[in-house]
């Protein structure tokens, strides 16, 4: 479900089910368009939204069918922020950076680089914002 | 959502090319290892993973590639990757993935070079 809360404020309500983080990706994509972000930029976006959701249903949510994934996009006049709040109660411990080497030579396991790639694709980021609805992870791009 | 991957082995010379239909995902794992299997069974030295330009590239399709590319070492299979768009490129940077398979813009360009080389 697809809400347009005001002219910069757009929020989409997600089922937890793979493959649903790709509606809030183009909306995501769409609205940025709209207020002039950079195609790069765009792309950045694109992934850090679907990476926030996609570990929003798998770690937050627990993969619980019944719970949701609420993602709240902001146009400010210097940037783009987008929140996605799951039903979780936070990141305990922030994964350490991906070691390649180490995930070839199957030291490391191969998945957890979704928290790594939106530190690296978006200005800012802040994890474990509790609210009274859950945990949210905040991310914003600068649109200048 | 369950995603189907249409993977089709094509062979140029002496490299086996791995012609990737749709977005890569978690979902991707059984098709990629299947494609893969099918290769070492036909001998695969040299193998070329081609991308759709508008695949949807997920952390979850990175690591099955990551995968992948733990398999093609082990086995000395010399790998490179192509078709991705320079978003990708940037990801596949980003994360350490060019430093076991270099990334060529187009297919004719990472032919030429990989059947030159011995």
């Amino acid at each position: 479900m697809i809400q347009i809360l005001d002219e910069r404020t757009i929020e989409v309500n997600l089922p937890n089910k793979i493959g649903y983080e790709r509606v809030a990706m183009d909306c995501a994509a769409s609205f940025a368009k709209i207020v002039g972000l950079v195609s790069a930029r765009i792309e950045d976006l694109k992934t850090a939204v679907s990476e926030a959701c996609l570990n929003a249903m798998e770690h937050g949510n627990r993969g619980r069918p019944d719970a949701r994934v609420i993602v709240t996009m902001n146009c400010g006049d210097d940037d783009f922020s987008v929140s996605v709040l799951d039903e979780g109660e936070g990141i305990r411990e922030l994964p350490k950076e991906p070691d390649i080497e180490k995930k070839i030579e199957k030291l490391e396991a191969p998945n957890g680089l979704g928290l790594f790639l939106i530190k690296q694709l978006v200005d800012q980021v802040e994890f474990n914002e509790m609210t009274k609805d859950g945990h949210a992870v905040r991310m914003v791009i600068k649109i200048t | 959502m369950p995603e189907h991957n249409e993977i089709r082995l094509e062979k140029h010379s002496t490299v086996t090319v791995f012609c990737i239909e749709g977005d890569v995902t978690a979902f991707s794992e059984p098709f990629l290892n299947t494609a893969y299997q099918k290769a070492n069974e036909q001998g695969a030295k040299k193998i070329l993973l081609k991308f759709d330009k508008d695949a949807y590239i997920n952390s979850g399709g990175i690591a099955v590639l990551i995968q992948i590319l733990a398999e093609t070492r082990r086995n000395n299979q010399d790998t490179a990757i192509t078709g991705v768009s320079d978003h990708f490129k940037k990801i596949f940077h980003m994360v350490g993935i060019t430093k076991f398979a270099k990334i060529f813009n187009t297919l004719e360009e990472a032919l030429a070079l990989m059947t030159k080389e011995s």
